[in-house]
């Protein structure tokens, strides 16, 4: 596949995504969040979250409605915050916030990129590692959901602070109906890896994340999170070869068993042996509606 | 989802009227896959529950916990499951079935076969399908290999092999006379340029088409001619292993890996899985398709 990026490559990268004034501004919510979910569950409670939410209104409002897409199984919208824990548990619902935060740090707009074609790719996978993750029993199944839902974070970036350079790899992409970080790389010389990592790293992410954003198209490259970014390597696959892609057509045959990534995931979780991947995909297809449904209720903005 | 706070959109937890389904059938349905490889989506759960109403009708079953216990307790299970089998994949078929199938032969298969062989002095392409009903689906593959005859497939000569156990099905298949409702998914594109017009608004395939094709009776069942089919670049075998229990479905396979070419790919219809029946074929992912293939020699992986 790619060739690695050249390390002034990825220093130049990064010194355009840090010059850039008009990044992405996350809720303040975002990153509290994020390392909430670091710490083992039991140091966190739920009054810390519910304060948290609390300075931002919009995003708590967004994550009732959110809590009631069949995708998160809750039938009827909880009227609190604490009352969604309730239900759902407190992991679950941080995961539901963090969702609604990225939905505000990219808002829709006219970008090489359909945002509802990348959030509906993006939160694709995001179920998508965590139906893995809870198939293969073990493993943190939020923490593979927020890697999945990151993993292209670099995309947003690109739009952003390369548009015209990602326009001309995005159409190079779609004319030649070949994957887009081939493409990057083959018409801009790096690809959404760098740039995510990029911005990761000025979030100050944590490193799995970042290894996550950085090499989830080659998961040997990455050295401490391999089970991680294998997930999330075939979990992207599955989703772009089950009518969650990124709206063209790849010419592309996948074979997710012989894929390396699959013997990386196969050493940490033996039962990955038993998913059934055409079933998991009939599943997956069934799930494309309530995940349009659940982007735009994400991108609908805090009021209804 | 949510009806209350969503706009009324179709929801997968509700049927296609607006009856919640009956948990039963979702036994019932993962009942179905794990004996058969058809998963019916949430969506086309109403279609299984109107097969096993059909049933139930026939067994003066009352409730469905009645019908679920016909399906799952000795004596009947097997015959049960069999006769409702047959009622959910009523010889069902259309032109243009899978897009998605199409696409990937077109768009990935072929590039691959074509550059595989490229070496070899006869440039010949054979397809079979395997369970052809009345002849949809090999014309829909023999005029999307014309459509390839000047780009991908110049120079080539393309055999489609066309297969079915009942003969008035063949029969019709010859014909080639297509009405509304067999024509309901091809592009006017398609209808334009490989029908004519014939009375009673049908069209008919065109000689041209025709010729690509090969139709004979044929049971899958049978081993001794099984045996003799060989050299098949692709397999298409849709919406037939259905019928079959276990056993025979897993030799029908079996017989499929060795009429493959190395390379070669094997295509069920679009909700059947092999589920294990089979661990030489490889699974394969294309975008909305699923085939199996089998390894090339060079690979290694037997
Ligand atoms: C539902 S049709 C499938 C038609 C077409 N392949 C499609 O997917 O649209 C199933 C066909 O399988 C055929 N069939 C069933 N058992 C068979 C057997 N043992 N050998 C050959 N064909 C068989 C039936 O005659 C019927 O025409
Ligand atoms: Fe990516
Ligand atoms: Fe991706």
């Amino acid at each position: 596949m790619s060739t690695p990026v050249a390390a002034n490559v990825i220093t130049q990268v990064r010194e355009r995504v840090k010059a850039i004034e008009t990044m992405p501004s996350i809720p303040q919510v975002f990153l509290p969040l994020l390392d909430m979910l670091n710490l083992p569950p039991d140091l966190v409670s739920l009054n810390e979250v519910v304060k948290l939410v609390s300075y931002d209104n919009t995003i708590a409002a967004q994550c009732l409605r959110v809590a009631s897409s069949p995708l998160f199984g809750l039938a009827k919208s909880p009227d609190t915050i604490k009352a969604a824990v309730i239900s759902l548990g407190l992991r679950r619902v941080q995961t539901i916030l963090l969702t609604c935060c990225m939905g505000k740090a990219f808002p829709a707009k006219d970008w090489p990129l359909d945002p509802i074609v990348f959030w509906r790719h993006s939160l694709g996978c995001a179920m998508v590692c965590r139906q893995f993750s809870e198939k293969m029993g073990g493993g943190d199944r939020e923490k593979a959901y927020m890697a999945g839902l990151m993993h292209d974070i670099g995309f947003m970036v690109n739009c952003m602070v390369f548009p015209k350079e990602f326009g001309a790899a995005v159409k190079y992409a779609l004319e030649r109906q070949i994957p887009l970080d081939v493409a990057e790389l083959a018409t801009m010389g790096f690809t959404h890896c760098e740039s995510g990592r990029a911005l990761a790293e000025l979030w100050n992410l944590s490193d799995d994340m970042i290894h996550v954003i950085a090499h989830h198209h080659n998961p040997e490259r990455s050295g401490t999170a391999q089970p991680l970014v294998a997930l999330v390597h075939l979990s992207d696959l599955l989703c772009r070869m089950r009518a969650l892609g990124y709206g063209y057509y790849e010419r592309q045959k996948v074979d997710l068993v012989e894929d390396p990534a699959w013997a990386i995931l196969l050493r940490e979780h033996r039962k990955l042996d038993g998913v059934d991947l055409v079933r998991f995909s009939f599943e997956l297809d069934e799930a494309v509606e309530g995940i349009s449904h659940l982007v735009s209720t994400i991108m609908a903005g805090g009021n209804p | 989802m949510n009806a209350g706070a969503q706009p009324a959109k179709s929801s997968p937890a509700l049927s296609a009227g607006s009856e919640p389904v009956d948990p039963v059938y979702r036994q019932i349905r993962d009942l179905v896959y794990k004996v058969s490889g058809i998963y019916k989506t949430e969506e086309k759960l109403y279609l299984l529950a109107a097969g096993c109403g059909r049933r139930m009708k026939q067994l003066s079953a009352k409730t469905s916990r009645e019908y679920w216990d016909h399906l799952t307790a000795h004596p009947s299970r097997d015959g049960e499951m069999r006769q409702l089998l047959n009622e959910i994949t009523i010889g069902e078929t259309c032109l243009f079935r899978s897009q998605p199938q199409l696409d990937a032969l077109r768009k990935v298969i072929l590039p691959e076969i074509v550059a595989d062989k490229t070496k070899q002095v006869t440039r010949r392409l054979r397809i079979w399908s395997a369970g052809c009903s009345t002849g949809e689906e090999p014309y829909t593959l023999a005029m999307n290999m014309m459509e390839e005859s000047a780009g991908t497939l110049r120079n080539w000569t393309v055999e489609i092999l066309a297969t079915d156990l009942n003969d008035h099905s063949v029969e019709t298949a010859k014909a080639g006379i297509y009405g509304d409702y067999a024509l309901r998914s091809t592009p006017d594109y398609f209808k334009r340029k490989y029908f004519v017009p014939v009375e009673d608004k049908k069209l008919q395939v065109r000689p041209e088409v025709k010729k690509l094709i090969n139709f004979s009776r044929l049971n899958l069942q049978d081993d001794s001619r099984m045996l003799f089919m060989k050299g098949m670049d692709v397999i298409f075998c849709c919406n037939v292993l259905i019928y079959f229990d276990g056993s025979s479905k897993s030799k029908v396979i079996n017989h499929f890996y060795s009429n493959l070419n190395f390379s070669g790919y094997f295509f069920l219809g679009t909700s059947e899985s092999l589920l294990n029946l089979n661990d030489k074929f490889h699974l394969v992912h294309f975008p909305g398709a699923i085939a199996y293939w089998k390894p090339s020699l060079k690979s290694g992986k037997l």
